[in-house]
């Protein structure tokens, strides 16, 4: 059996454990172990006495992982950006949000709509976590909608459809994960990540203003707010750009010259202005606590994710098993464009089923490289490459693309998470009324991945300039 | 958001334990989230020292990859605990009962063997960098400011040990759950909507002005 051969087998038993509901971290971390042992020991030729040496040098190797990979700077990225979410929520910003919102856009044509749109989008931009950010906007958004005369159908779908917009509106921790294992440059995914995110949020405005224009009594604008009204309305929800604002001066600075620091220290700074802004608004230590026990805890699932792929990683750098599928879907008869269409489309399908980070840091070791082939390789110049860019720039695209696609499995049945959420939030709610409403922003996104993928240049200008 | 899953308490040895055993990892937690926080002002004073003072933190680098497995392993246990680490439990959230029992057994079983192995794997990293005749016990020092890295490294072999604990404890009851059908100390897998209720109610509750 050649080293290829144990690399699926393990890589399928990972699969078979995972499906059966062992945690995506040790099931991981257990197809590594097994994977090194078996390729340690077959090439003693499976002596019976050599089974521990190879047990030994297979834990060994592992043992390695859990801190070599874990202790860099890079990575601390991803803590400081779920400390920002939790003390968001502890500063209360949500209903400041979307009261300054309703005030700003609240004229337009489906005004409370786009509002929720906005206000959601703005809080995702800190908290990165799509669910709870459905969870809380169902809560404050769908009755005012209501109270407006909405369909309660349609205004459920708006907020499960823009708890989506977390994962690319910086700081996005999923990003950063992206690029941690893909070793690319974090600054730059997580400016790419700005302009999808924001263009995502206004073809979601344009659906709901299009919608309003065309349907009579969908739902009216709301006015009556004077310029004093609006300005007031500001202050609760600035704390919000200006941590997006900071992350993105801390990456590129548009001034010109060097930028100002690391995107962590970008993400402290902005951590730390809300954490005053918490403090200011009547957060103690109780809430505090709690907040940092949450970061903890999701900091630590994330990482465990991390290090245990890293050890199944290892293993697979042993098996060559990226190298021989890599070298099989450049080998198919294909434009390579509609193979990328299929391994987008096989995210989808595997996203329907699976958490975003645990499908992603699964897959990407054997797909990326694969995807990077396709393109010419690592290193290919713009000139020589398929798609038309650079190796680096294929890999911010591909981010971006597999990224949107993951979240855009947060609102497909059978199991789009933000739709069981504002069902389970809403009395008055069945999951179907929510997969119903949530129709138009289904097939927004489907035309955003489209343009995506149809104009590169959408995702790559931003990071082209830093 | 991973808020505390419902984990049943009852006057039972086997609970008490669990309570004691959550009290320890609760501290773990907590250290890893002042981790997070010291390594944010660790941050904020490094951009005020080298942009207003001019004069940047020495050794910031070092501090950070010092204090990172703080951050990343040390909450391990806690988040198994509350039943955090994502899985997908598509399948076995269909599972009730005794077979619901045997099949989270069978699981935490093979993570337990998991975690063991690792024990062994990372106290043998740990074991390479430390040394008692060197100066600060160390063989090896970060790069910038020299500071030893064995404590980093002996902080993964000892939270994978709790983890260890923790395993062998839900082993008991989900070994007890299959005897007697009555499950404690373990987290229940609940469904999409009870979760989402749950957050919702955590997320409101920091809701406290409008």
């Amino acid at each position: 059996m050649t080293a290829t051969d144990i690399g699926m087998y393990v890589s399928a038993g990972m699969l078979v454990m995972v499906v059966l509901g062992m945690r995506v971290a040790f099931a991981a971390a257990m197809a590594g172990l097994v994977g090194l042992v078996w390729i340690f020991w077959s090439r003693k030729g499976y002596a019976g006495d050599e089974f521990w040496w190879a047990l030994e040098v297979a834990t060994k190797t592992a043992g390695q992982v859990p801190h070599g990979k874990i202790a860099s700077q890079a990575l601390s990225l991803i803590p400081t950006f779920i400390l920002i979410g939790y003390l968001a929520y502890h500063a209360g910003f949500t209903r400041a949000l979307f009261d300054a919102a309703k005030k700003w856009v609240g004229w337009v044509p489906g005004g409370m709509a786009v509002a929720t749109v906005f206000a959601t989008a703005g809080f995702s931009a800190v908290s990165g976590a799509s669910v709870a950010t459905s969870a809380v906007f169902a809560r404050i958004a769908i009755p005012e909608m209501q109270e407006n005369g909405y369909n309660k159908r349609f205004a459920a779908g708006v907020v499960a459809a823009a708890g989506t917009l977390a994962s690319l509106i910086p700081p996005s921790a999923i990003l950063v994960i992206y690029a941690i294992i893909v070793e690319q440059d974090v600054g730059k995914l997580l400016l790419a990540g700005f302009v999808p995110g924001v263009f995502s949020a206004f073809v979601y405005a344009s659906i709901i203003i299009g919608l309003a224009l065309t349907i009579p009594n969908f739902g009216p604008p709301v006015r009556g707010f004077t310029w004093g009204d609006r300005f007031r309305a500001l202050p609760g929800a600035l704390p919000i750009l200006f941590v997006v604002f900071i992350i993105i001066i801390f990456i590129y600075n548009p001034f010109g010259g060097d930028a100002w620091g690391t995107p962590t220290e970008g993400g402290a700074i902005g951590a730390f202005v809300v954490f005053l802004m918490a403090l200011w608004r009547g957060m103690r230590w109780p809430a505090f606590r709690e907040a940092l026990l949450e970061t903890a805890k999701l900091s630590v699932m994330i990482f465990s994710i991390i290090w245990g792929v890293l050890i199944y990683v290892r293993f697979l750098g042993f098996a060559d098993l990226p190298g021989v599928f890599s070298d099989w879907i450049t080998s198919l008869e294909m434009s390579p464009m509609l193979i990328l269409i299929c391994i987008l489309l096989a995210y989808a399908v595997l996203g329907m089923f699976m958490d975003a980070i645990g499908m992603l840091l699964l897959t990407l070791p054997v797909v990326y490289p694969a995807v990077m082939a396709l393109n010419g390789g690592e290193f290919v110049s713009a000139a020589d490459s398929t798609f038309g860019m650079s190796g680096p720039m294929c890999a911010i695209w591909f981010g971006i693309l597999v990224v949107k696609m993951a979240e855009f499995c947060l609102i497909t049945p059978p199991i789009g998470l933000n739709c069981f959420v504002v069902a389970g939030v809403r009395d008055d709610l069945s999951v179907q009324d929510v997969f119903r409403g949530v129709t138009p922003f289904f097939i927004a996104d489907g035309l955003t991945i489209a343009l995506l993928v149809a104009f590169p240049s959408i995702v790559l200008w931003l990071p082209s300039l830093a | 958001m991973a808020m505390k899953a419902a984990v049943r308490e009852d006057g039972s040895r086997l609970s008490r334990l669990d309570r004691g055993l959550y009290r320890i990892e609760s501290w773990l937690g907590l250290a890893s989230g002042l981790a997070v926080f010291g390594l944010m002002l660790l941050a904020v004073y490094s951009v005020g020292g080298r942009n207003i003072m001019n004069s940047p933190v020495p050794g910031y680098v070092d501090w950070i990859e010092l204090i990172m497995p703080l951050i990343a392993i040390a909450g391990i246990s806690f988040a198994q605990r509350d039943g955090g680490h994502i899985r997908m439990d598509i399948l076995i959230g269909r599972l009730r009962g005794r077979l619901l029992w045997m099949a989270e057994f069978l699981s935490t079983f093979l993570i337990l063997l998991v975690m063991i192995l690792l024990v062994w794997g990372t106290w043998a990293h740990f074991g390479r960098s430390f040394d008692w005749s060197a100066p600060n016990f160390s063989r090896d020092s970060t790069i910038d400011i020299g500071l030893p890295i064995w404590p980093a490294k002996l902080l993964v072999p000892v939270a994978f040990s709790v983890m260890a604990l923790r395993l062998c404890l839900q082993l008991w009851a989900y070994g007890r759950a299959i005897m007697t059908n009555d499950a404690v100390a373990v987290p229940m897998i609940e469904d999409v909507a009870a979760i989402a209720a749950r957050e919702a109610e955590a997320v409101s509750g920091a809701e406290p002005r409008s």
